[in-house]
């Protein structure tokens, strides 16, 4: 019993545990639907198949084979996903600043903010591609939009963190409030600025995959549905659902690394072991 | 009580100051009563008394972190807000109040930042500083990786750091352990002897306060009032063993017997 429970501390057997779990499931459900099938191609394809046709070399769609359709694809989404990253990170950090310095905008401004975050993509795509008329602009906006929010939430959440002796102490040293910002408060809400990131970059990512589906100009979601209605081969979808996948995670682990190297905080919560302790 | 001397070697001069706070009800809750009482340039001065006498808002209205609503104070013939726009008070809290994300150097060196003291200069401050609470060593450690004890060392250098007028501290040492609690006791008499600045201690323990302060004034609560100022004529070289003395027991029993009441 101690023993099981020693392995169960290490990380990277339950992650193993986990793979072959779902390895297992996989392949019965493929077995079982492979059993059933009406179609020429199993729709759900056994997994050597599946990372098969990433190396296969014989052409899917106009003489590319699957791994070039699903990597060019996967660039201009996660580009376009970017750039709305990029632009909804920066608003929403500036906005919780905002909020910090002036309870108005505030109130004002955080009720909508939470409307917004409410509205469905699905919804939201179609209503934004008519204002824009550019599936590229609507794209980074939607991108934008869904980062947006959890970078200003939690940002805000970090900057009213900061205790009342830290202004006392910046106070008590005629500290201007510049100074209370640059040396205190960005500092102090930058671990909560980290968790929006980590939230949002998946989720800019499975935004800009949506959008990709409203309109034929590329892009993973494009393929996605493409591949869907048999234009191509049943494996570039799954080829692309496990990229997808592996993006997303990726994305957070990403920003856990730029935080690793932007905050010595972590850092040191890893040296003394004592992680998210106070 | 009133508290008067020549006004020539007065540095503080706390002058009918009264405090009144309303409760959460709009109910007047009288925290201080006419307080008056002069200190000296270089006094180790103890506020004594129980939670609730006021001394913490007396030290915060020295401090101007609290405006009074009665009375006045002048330090240095000044008001409490010019001498901190002119950033001539350290202050140690009861928590250390360190920014986690700075070193043990740097955390030193914010106020010092603060004032745009010479960017040069600042390691050689800084590291005379950590040898004055006999940190060296920690320079580049983060808060986090310190004891208790040596993040409130961390405190008290940060607050000597930009050579201020004025030392004050709020029960700096109550959240500490007896042992560390008496190392540091050890350590504050050094740094007034080595620095001569006057420093306003906050406690509520009677024989803390005797085996630091020259000077004890003792509090008593609803409303606070100062009750009593007790010279404390012991030399102002002290090891830990002067507690073992008769002399000390005398004081503590003067100072305890001090309270309004004869007792708490």
């Amino acid at each position: 019993m101690k023993k099981i429970r020693k392995l169960g501390q290490k990380k990277w057997l339950v992650t193993l545990v986990w793979v072959i779990g779902i390895v297992i499931v996989w392949e019965i459900m493929a077995f079982r639907v492979a059993a059933v099938k009406r179609t020429p191609e199993n729709i759900l394809p056994h997994i050597y198949q599946i990372l098969y046709s990433f190396i296969d070399s014989s052409p899917v769609a106009g003489g590319q084979t699957a791994l070039m359709v699903v990597a060019s694809n996967a660039v201009a989404t996660l580009l376009r996903a970017a750039v709305g990253f990029l632009l909804g990170m920066g608003l929403g950090f500036v906005l919780a600043l905002l909020m910090k310095l002036s309870g108005i905008i505030e109130k004002l401004a955080f009720p909508y903010l939470m409307l917004i975050q409410m509205i469905p993509i699905l919804g939201m795509a179609p209503i934004i591609l008519s204002l824009t008329g550019d599936i590229g602009t609507s794209r980074i906006i939607i991108a934008a939009i869904l980062t947006f929010y959890p970078v200003a939430a939690n940002t805000l959440a970090g900057l009213k963190s900061v205790e009342t002796e830290k202004y006392e102490l910046m106070y008590s040293y005629a500290a201007p409030k510049r100074m209370i910002y640059t040396k205190v408060l960005i500092p102090a809400c930058l671990p909560y600025f980290f968790t929006g990131l980590k939230i949002a970059a998946p989720m800019a990512i499975t935004a800009s995959i949506l959008v990709d589906t409203l309109q034929g100009d590329g892009g993973l979601g494009c393929m996605l549905s493409q591949s869907l209605r048999h234009a191509m081969s049943i494996y570039v979808f799954w080829d692309i659902v496990l990229v997808s996948a592996v993006i997303g995670i990726l994305s957070t682990k990403l920003m856990g690394w730029i935080e690793d190297l932007v905050s010595p905080l972590k850092r040191i919560d890893r040296q003394i072991g004592r992680r998210g302790g106070k | 009580m009133e508290e008067r001397m020549n006004s020539k070697d007065v540095q503080i001069h706390i002058n009918h100051v009264g405090m009144t706070f309303k409760d959460n009800k709009g109910n007047d809750m009288e925290a201080l009563k006419d307080i008056n009482l002069d200190i000296k340039k270089g006094e180790f001065i103890s506020l004594l008394g129980p939670s609730g006498c006021g001394k913490t808002t007396l030290l915060r209205i020295i401090a101007d972190l609290l405006k009074p609503t009665k009375g006045s104070v002048r330090i240095d013939g000044m008001m409490p807000r010019e001498i901190r726009m002119q950033q001539k008070f350290g202050i140690v809290f009861q928590s250390p109040v360190l920014l986690d994300w700075r070193t043990v150097r740097k955390n030193i060196e914010l106020p010092l930042e603060i004032m745009h003291y010479d960017a040069q200069r600042l390691p050689e401050r800084s590291a005379e500083m950590l040898k004055l609470v006999g940190l060296e060593e920690f320079a580049n450690h983060y808060p986090k990786q310190l004891s208790g004890g040596m993040q409130q060392r961390v405190g008290i250098a940060r607050a000597l750091g930009i050579e201020p007028e004025l030392l004050l501290m709020d029960e700096p040492f109550s959240a500490l352990d007896e042992f560390t609690k008496e190392k540091l006791h050890v350590d504050m008499l050094d740094i007034w002897e080595k620095t001569n600045k006057t420093i306003i201690f906050v406690t509520h323990n009677i024989q803390e306060a005797v085996f630091l302060s020259n000077r004890i004034c003792v509090l008593s609560p609803h409303p606070g009032r100062l009750s009593a100022v007790v010279d404390v004529d012991l030399p102002k070289k002290r090891t830990l063993d002067i507690r073992d003395t008769l002399h000390f027991s005398e004081l503590v029993a003067k100072v305890r017997n001090s309270f309004e009441g004869g007792s708490l």
